[in-house]
């Protein structure tokens, strides 16, 4: 009897895990539904010919880059390589590929096809967008500008072996995981019709783009990675209205969306909405540039004064509805270089105007603020800011401007001050190089910023192969950008993606929340669209 | 009165063509580029020598009248231009928006003259009573009204409280999606319609009115009758048309309000993102709607009253 | 001379508007920009904030009332240089006639067929946003309608022989078109001008909606609605009463060019419905 029992409880027992295990494991099949919310419409589904991360969310699942991000850890992986060995001087990559990768046409991936995705990028008639994170290799730049044919840095050993010199002692990885340096098949490139026809390597194929209203991929069953992918279909709808995605999801229409911040306000309030809320620190920096050729804000102390005038936390949680994280310095949460020990710049009026007084403007003085209608880091922002201002004596005449013209006038540097939203990551050097005194305003200087001691770190970091001495130089000269303020430090994006409680696998991608790898996302059957 | 037809094309042509021109150098004015504009959701950075190449491939660097003539020479057999935003044909992007745009221009005429006509015709009937006063005041209100304001108070009423009807999109095409933008849109000619049809109608009834006064015969009153309320149609049918030709432009705000996939909303995110073809396209299908309209409506007159020439 | 309740409820409002604007310092509760409290944001109306407050937190009725100034100012300073673009083309077209009557018809044809939003959108793109470049936006595009109505009055005035006549007592073409001309056509002109500043007033808060406010952070009806449109769920009361500011405005100013045209202009040449 007692045997019985015992069998009884064990029965139940496996069940019970079985089921658990169930749950846990990937179902295969159904339909990801996902939404495209930057633009109402796709730029173009040739990988290399569109900067834009909207048509990046396609290109990760119908594409394969060499690199991924692996977010869980938060590095880079290799995707289409299956080991890497660099040389001592950190120059020569020598990369074994996979075997088994195979495009959406049935042929097998080779170095070739790397060789010629990168040259054809390097075309310099055609402006392709990758081009910046090709010229990293040797002869690239020849290429560009119609010199040679061919990439002298790119080596096929073999069928599978590639090796790569690159100009410049950093991680090729950080320029080899973007959409826009997509490996992609010569002879259907060739083709003509490729946009309206994409074939990649990646773990979805194409079926159907209806412009202005979805794009839908199907399983690729000779993907590499074995069992994956999970679902048979991917639906990428453009919904640019928060309002319009709001009411899709709330109707179990689509699986993913982004949040504004006003959603993100009824959705953490709401029971059980706020079960399904995935949130990252992106790697973009919100800030007020301060043009130092206005004569003001050529002095350290009064750049630090608006830092500390203006009560930045309050802005965050109140206007931004606490949809962002308060910056420190230039780089993000997420760079290994992001010194945990600095404080933000605290609010306090009274240390501001006493720094002001100090600097020779005890009476504060007057500017003009540029800056567009975004939500998030324009208009609203400085509304919300004139009032700390003119607390401590400064008057701020907002300039409204239309966002096209934007890029405009800060590569031109005609402001005075402008608030932006700035790429900063993964690369923290390259972005850090940005502050560079060599690096020109049409580069990407746009403050002109000039510090010997800074320019020294950067130069040593350029030098060194070894990555705990390059996370500790970015460190201190990150500490550097804080002491010096050329900016109002406003805010680190934080990317809100609310999910369905039947979709399972997504990464909390820093680089970009709606940048998911497909292969790894799974719906229970509990989701409506079969 | 193939002839008078044939005159109105004729004269519609060099309209078109300055409208074209005018739009032409309008945009070629405009601060910021296509180019420049493609880093401005903040996400993406756009490397200074690519929107250098970029220009050169999109043919911005060439002399303004050059690209004027090429995009002429292209309208004529057809061809709207390619968009800068989605690499395609011109003619695509708007061709799936031609549907919806119609579609609401119709509802939001039909709204405006059903309710507005009727309320005009009863209000005349009893001039002076409240339903009169009730009347004209309804006109009148409606055409103080902020259109994207009322589409939003319809929004919040109907949608977000009551949940009745869908509170934007254009959903599967079907009704109900498309009563609350309509409503919106046809407010304001309903408006206009109501107080044309009472003042033409009274015009009407007091001509009739004068007539038996004199009584000077039945048949002459009927003439009298007829030619009055021909005038009266004609009036009716000029506001029609003229509400009608210019709603499709007018449209743009609801459109924008309620995201209805129509030309109007196209052409407000083509102009922001400076995507010239595709502004230009949109323009260009405005104005033929609008001058096709108006040759309509004087077709209409001709059949109306055979008298009325065109000198 | 009749004065109907339209001019006495219409000039009423119209008047009220005017007053608001006029004393807006010694109405609003607070300042219109200065007063932010980003702790009081978003609350819905009560007694310390009889509108609510918006995002900023700040008072609405007090931007309601500052915001008087300027959606007044944009109507009254665009509808006259409506005005004097289209009496002087008009004018000038019907009194010369020949290729400068040809030219300025053509161009009104022109300006009726385009459609007036794109028009104002590309304009002010070119400007910039800002009150100026509203203005001049606005007041570019309305001006066919008096420009229609100048010439048809000058050329009636011309088949009545007045003109000619004028000039047989030697008096010059501007003395005549000043003199003559221009009186008769002021009443007329006045109906539309009322009833254009209600057109300004509305296209100012469409043009806000799209994007293309006035030159911030000082409050106009439109720019308010605009921002509140996003909120309509969570917080009604920052739609309802800058739209409801405007309703009553365009209301009023819709009733007094009513009745301003029974009384200046009785045959309604200016009776477009």
């Amino acid at each position: 009897m007692r045997k019985l029992i015992w069998l009884a409880v064990a029965t139940v027992a496996i069940t019970a895990a079985g089921l658990a295990a169930a749950q846990e494991t990937p179902r295969k099949g159904g339909t990801i539904r996902m939404t495209a919310p930057y633009a109402a419409s796709f730029g173009s589904l040739d990988a290399h010919t569109t900067p834009r991360a909207q048509d990046e969310i396609v290109g990760k699942s119908l594409n394969r880059t060499l690199y991924n991000w692996d977010s869980t850890n938060n590095k880079l992986v290799l995707e289409l390589a299956k080991s890497v060995t660099a040389s001592a001087d950190g120059l020569v990559y020598t990369y074994k590929l996979r075997d088994d990768a195979y495009f959406h046409n049935g042929r097998k991936m080779t170095a070739d096809d790397i060789i010629w995705s990168f040259t054809r990028i390097m075309d310099g008639s055609k402006g392709y967008p990758g081009a910046r994170y090709v010229r990293l290799i040797k002869g690239a730049i020849a290429v560009e500008k119609g010199e040679a044919k061919e990439i002298s840095g790119l080596k096929k050993i073999d069928d599978f072996t590639l090796e790569m010199t690159i100009t410049d002692i950093t991680d090729p990885g950080f320029s080899f995981f973007d959409g826009t340096t997509a490996i992609l098949p010569r002879e259907e490139v060739e083709k003509g019709n490729f946009a309206n026809n994409p074939i990649g390597l990646g773990p979805f194929k194409f079926k159907e783009h209806v412009p202005g209203s979805r794009v839908v991929l199907e399983r690729w069953e000779k993907f590499y990675k074995p069992g994956k992918p999970y679902a048979d279909r991917i639906i990428v709808s453009l919904m640019a209205e928060a309002a319009a995605r709001d009411v899709a999801f709330r109707n179990k229409e689509i699986d993913t969306s982004i949040l504004g911040p006003a959603q993100y306000v009824s959705y953490r309030a709401d029971p059980e909405l706020s079960k399904g809320i995935l949130e990252v620190a992106e790697m973009f920096t919100r800030s007020m540039r301060m043009n130092p050729s206005f004569k003001p804000f050529a002095d350290k102390r009064v750049r630090q004064a608006i830092n500390h005038a203006i009560d930045t936390d309050l802005i965050i949680k109140r206007l931004v509805k606490d949809k962002a994280y308060r910056a420190v310095s230039w780089l993000p949460l997420s760079s290994p270089s992001f010194d945990k020990t600095v404080k933000p710049y605290a609010f306090d009026p009274d240390k501001a105007k006493k720094l002001l007084a100090e600097a020779g403007y005890p009476d504060g003085f007057e500017f003009e603020w540029t800056t567009s209608q975004n939500e998030s880091w324009g208009l609203p922002i400085v509304e919300a800011v004139i009032p700390y201002l003119a607390k401590v004596g400064i008057k701020v005449k907002p300039k409204l401007i239309e966002a096209t013209v934007l890029t405009d006038i800060l590569l031109k540097g005609e402001f005075q001050a402008i608030i932006s939203s700035s790429l900063t990551g993964p690369d923290s050097l390259a972005q850090l190089k940005c502050f560079h005194s060599k690096t020109p305003r049409t580069a990407c200087n746009t403050v002109m910023f000039n510090n010997a001691a800074f320019d020294k770190l950067i130069d040593e970091a350029g030098q060194t192969t070894d990555s705990a001495k390059l996370t500790d130089l970015l460190r201190q000269a990150n500490n550097i950008l804080y002491d010096e303020a050329p900016v109002w430090f406003f805010n680190y994006n934080k990317a809100v993606l609310a999910y369905q409680p039947w979709i399972h696998g997504l990464q909390a991608n820093p680089t970009e929340i709606t940048h998911q790898y497909t292969e790894d996302v799974w719906v229970d059957d509990r989701s409506p669209a079969k | 009165m193939l002839l008078v037809l044939g005159r109105r094309l004729f004269n519609v042509i060099p309209t078109l063509l300055a409208v074209i021109a005018l739009v032409f150098l309008l945009f070629s004015v405009l601060p910021g580029s296509f180019i420049s504009g493609m880093g401005e959701d903040g996400r993406t950075t756009i490397d200074p020598a690519v929107m250098e190449r970029m220009r050169k491939e999109m043919g911005l660097d060439d002399a303004l009248p050059e690209r004027f003539a090429k995009y002429i020479a292209n309208v004529a057999t057809g061809d709207l231009g390619i968009s800068f935003r989605t690499r395609e044909p011109v003619t695509k992007l708007i061709g799936v928006r031609i549907w919806p745009s119609l579609k609401l221009v119709f509802a939001a005429m039909t709204f405006a003259i059903s309710i507005g006509v009727t309320l005009g015709f009863l209000a005349a009937l009893r001039p002076g009573s409240l339903l009169d006063t009730v009347s004209m005041v309804t006109a009148i209100s409606g055409l103080s009204l902020s259109q994207f304001w009322f589409g939003l108070m319809l929004m919040y009423l109907f949608a977000l409280q009551l949940n009745w009807l869908p509170s934007f999109g254009y959903g599967d095409g079907g009704l109900r999606n498309l009563i609350l933008p309509a409503v919106a849109l046809g407010v304001g000619p309903m408006a206009l319609l109501a107080r044309t049809t009472r003042a033409a109608v009274l015009d009407v009834l007091n001509a009739d009115f004068v007539r038996t006064a004199r009584s000077k015969g039945m048949s002459e009153r009927r003439v009298v009758e007829w030619h009055v309320l021909r005038n009266a149609l004609v009036l009716v049918i000029t506001i029609v048309g003229l509400q009608f030709g210019s709603l499709m432009g007018q449209a743009v705000v609801v459109e924008k309000l309620f995201a209805w996939p129509g030309v109007g909303s196209l052409m407000v995110d083509s102009v922001f993102q400076r995507d010239m073809p595709a502004v230009q396209g949109c323009i260009l299908l405005i104005v033929v709607f609008f001058l096709f309209i108006n040759t309509l409506v004087d077709i209409a007159y001709v059949v109306i009253d055979p008298r009325i020439r065109y000198g | 001379m009749k004065w109907g309740s339209n001019t006495w409820v219409g000039g009423g409002l119209v008047g009220l508007a005017i007053g608001v604007a006029i004393f807006a310092p010694w109405i609003a509760l607070t300042d219109p920009v200065m007063d932010a409290n980003l702790m009081n944001a978003e609350l819905p109306p009560s007694w310390e904030f009889p509108f609510g407050t918006d995002a900023q937190g700040r008072d609405i009725f007090s931007r309601i009332v500052y915001g008087a100034r300027i959606s007044l100012t944009v109507g009254f300073v665009s509808q006259i240089c409506n005005s004097l673009i289209g009496v002087t083309l008009g004018l000038t077209a019907g009194y010369w006639g020949g290729w400068w009557d040809d030219l300025v018809s053509g161009l009104t044809n022109l300006m009726l067929a385009i459609p007036s939003l794109v028009f104002a959108l590309a304009i002010m793109a070119i400007l910039g946003p800002g009150l100026l470049s509203l203005v001049i936006a606005l007041g570019l595009t309305s001006w066919s309608y008096s420009c229609r109505i100048a010439r048809a009055q000058v050329l009636s005035l011309k088949s009545q022989g007045y003109i000619q006549a004028a000039r047989i007592l030697g008096y010059g073409d501007l003395r005549i078109m000043f003199t003559q001309v221009l009186p008769n056509i002021l009443g007329p002109l006045i109906v539309i001008a009322t009833l254009g500043i209600g057109g300004a007033i509305l296209a100012e808060a469409a043009l806000s909606f799209l994007g293309l406010g006035i030159r911030p952070p000082f409050p106009s009806w439109g720019s308010m609605l605009s921002e509140a449109r996003d909120q309509i769920r969570a917080a009604p009361w920052l739609s309802v009463f800058p739209g409801l500011a405007i309703f009553f405005t365009v209301l009023g100013l819709n009733l007094l060019g009513d009745g301003l045209r029974d009384i200046l202009d009785p045959q309604s040449t200016t009776r477009r419905a």
